[in-house]
């Protein structure tokens, strides 16, 4: 069963004057465990539709449902809800809290679903520690390299026990070797966790370790290809 | 609640130069705002003691139409019996008769209109603190006959001195003019030099015998607590006829305005200051938000509720501007108190005029409880009302756009 779909979803800015479509009619069903990568060339609608999935921002026409939940449509309230409780995040440039240290920034998201101290803090060390941050836990974001940032966001992002995460760009501002390495920890997380990841990129290293590639064009799904089913569900 | 607090008050110092200007700028908003309130209330306090301790007292009698008339014919029917009434009192602490007159002084020099006071030195001594005003010579309990209190002034302008003899011409009982000379057994100083000039002091009994009978004008009150006043009057006016009992608020009304002005000034000068550091708190608030942007849009993309949000731009705001409080407070504390024991001597600064108006040329600054507290609740305030415009400005943010940014 599909965790995430959209329905004939639309995106259309500045309707009245310049009309920009950002999204046509895209169709889409993710199953759960999948690690996909929506690709395509800049202004293609890959954030876009990463942001209606997430519920940042409302289609023009068409809807989202999560885990058979309409959200589009849905009250501001109920939609940051709905995201703290489902959905992960991890941004193109990390976007930590810089005044609270790795563990911190973990804890936050889990301080805001309420956990249970002891509880939250074994969650998030126990993260930190699969993302290979385990002795920099009291690191403030400026102390941690691009790299070791990112990690800590996606580290963050799994906290909440979201149904997936959803990643904008996440290796844009890595070296290589960061950006590897970051890979095979979402790689890791998705194989042992099924843990579904969907990320927006052109980056041909996420590509190429996707299981599943969807490539828009101007807004419209141009191609969708299995490379190989997900490890469990799909 | 204590994770809002906690990254409020790590986002306050995430600019230690930015928020130390702004605290900066509130502790010396609120020193200067409550020192400017202390040195007015000093002065108010100790009109207030001057007027009341040395000469009102809490409560006077008088014939009905005496103060508008000041006619000897017009003293107040049955002092003594009145006078026994006070004895039996528990309220009341001490009070004395006055006789009274207005009158000429003449000196060998020249003359001036006086206010002639009969009082009985020692009940006045009892009810009153004027006697601490003699700067030279003695009270009125010298043996010498028909002494005479001179204010300072006077003898400047009568040019006259300690043991000089001046004559008194007043009308007597029966309207007809009569004249003695007194000799000056010495001379006072209050703190209003109009006063000085315009007063002089007798004993009762040597003006008595003058006007021809044993009267008084005037009957001074002084109670253990000023705030029986009320009962005390309202006693007075129903156990007697033919007499007025009055507070000392009804007697100088212009002092009562004085003193509830005085209670209202913190309002009026801490509410100028926090006007405009009520900019300043705006205009940090306002870059720390727009310098916050995405990561603001991160927080409601991720789940942070919007009322949470908002509260934490608003205990940023609020925690900022009290942290200056609480510094100011605790400085301005010190100061108050500091210049409460020592005084600001402002004669060097022309504050010798400030006599003419019957204020003191040494003040010594009082700030009370109220001001403190009344501070505290406006600078809450005006960091609550400085906040909510960046605050609002947050909550408008769509993190969906902010974060790709």
């Amino acid at each position: 069963m599909a965790i995430i779909t959209t329905h004939n979803l639309s995106k259309v800015y500045n309707p009245e004057t310049v009309p920009v479509h950002a999204l046509r009619d895209v169709n889409l069903e993710f199953e759960e465990g999948e690690f996909t990568t929506v690709r395509g060339p800049s202004g293609s609608g890959k954030t876009t539709l990463l942001n209606m999935i997430g519920g940042l921002d409302t289609p023009s026409d068409g809807y989202v449902e999560v885990d058979g939940t309409r959200i589009t449509g849905m009250k501001d309230r109920e939609l940051i809800d709905f995201r703290l409780n489902h959905i992960g995040f991890v941004f193109q440039a990390y976007n930590l809290i810089p005044v609270f240290t790795a563990y911190e920034n973990v804890s936050f998201i889990m301080l805001l679903q309420k956990w249970d101290k002891q509880k939250m803090k074994e969650r998030a060390e126990e993260l930190l520690t699969a993302v290979g941050l385990k002795g920099k836990f009291d690191s403030r974001p400026k102390q941690l390299s691009g790299g070791e940032q990112q990690r800590v966001a996606v580290a963050r992002a799994l906290a909440s026990r979201p149904k997936f995460i959803l990643a904008d760009e996440p290796t844009a501002n890595l070296d290589t070797d960061s950006a590897m390495n970051l890979l095979d920890m979402m790689e890791k997380m998705n194989k042992e966790e099924n843990v579904t990841f969907i990320f927006s990129t052109h980056d041909q290293r996420v590509i190429d370790r996707a299981r599943r590639v969807i490539t828009m064009v101007d807004g419209a799904i141009h191609k969708d290809e299995k490379k190989y089913p997900p490890l469990k569900g799909g | 609640m204590k994770m809002l607090l906690s990254i409020s008050w790590r986002n306050i110092w995430r600019h230690p130069a930015r928020s130390g200007v702004l605290m900066g700028a509130i502790i010396a908003g609120i020193w200067a705002g409550i020192l400017v309130s202390a040195l007015t209330n000093g002065w108010i306090q100790q009109r207030f003691n001057n007027l009341i301790q040395e000469e009102i007292t809490h409560a006077q009698v008088h014939h009905p139409e005496f103060l508008t008339e000041r006619e000897a014919l017009m003293y107040v029917d049955d002092a003594h019996e009145i006078f026994s009434f006070l004895d039996g009192d528990e309220r009341v602490k001490a009070y004395a008769g006055r006789t009274l007159s207005d009158g000429m002084i003449q000196s060998p020099l020249t003359s001036s209109g006086v206010q002639i006071r009969g009082v009985d030195p020692d009940r006045e001594r009892n009810t009153t603190t004027f006697h601490e005003n003699v700067v030279d010579g003695e009270y009125l309990d010298s043996d010498i006959r028909n002494p005479i209190l001179l204010g300072e002034k006077l003898t400047e302008k009568l040019n006259v001195d300690i043991g000089n003899r001046v004559v008194l011409t007043f009308q007597d009982m029966n309207n007809e003019l009569t004249s003695a000379s007194f000799n000056i057994s010495g001379i006072f100083r209050t703190a209003s030099t109009p006063y000085d000039e315009r007063n002089v002091f007798v004993k009762a009994e040597d003006l008595q015998e003058l006007l021809g009978d044993d009267i008084y004008h005037e009957v001074a009150i002084m109670l253990y607590d000023e705030n029986l006043v009320d009962g005390v009057t309202e006693d007075l006016n129903e156990s007697f006829d033919h007499i007025v009992a009055e507070s000392w608020y009804e007697l100088s009304p212009e002092l009562r305005y004085i003193t509830d002005m005085g209670g209202n000034l913190i309002v009026y000068i801490m509410g100028v200051i926090m006007l405009a550091l009520a900019f300043g708190i705006l205009n940090t608030m306002l870059m720390a938000i727009f310098e916050r942007m995405k990561e603001l849009g991160m927080l409601l993309a991720i789940g942070m509720s919007k009322l949470r949000v908002f509260l934490m731009i608003m205990l940023e705001s609020v925690i900022l501007t009290l942290s200056g409080a609480v510094v100011g407070l605790i400085l301005t504390y010190f100061t108050v108190n500091y210049l409460g024991d020592k005084g600001i001597d402002l004669r060097s600064m022309g504050g010798e005029s400030m006599a003419q108006f019957g204020f003191d040329a040494i003040v010594y600054p009082v700030a009370f409880m109220n001001d403190y507290i009344t501070t505290i609740i406006l600078v809450v305030v005006t960091a609550l009302l400085a906040a909510i415009y960046p605050a609002i400005k947050a909550l408008r943010l769509k993190p969906g756009e902010v974060v790709r940014e």
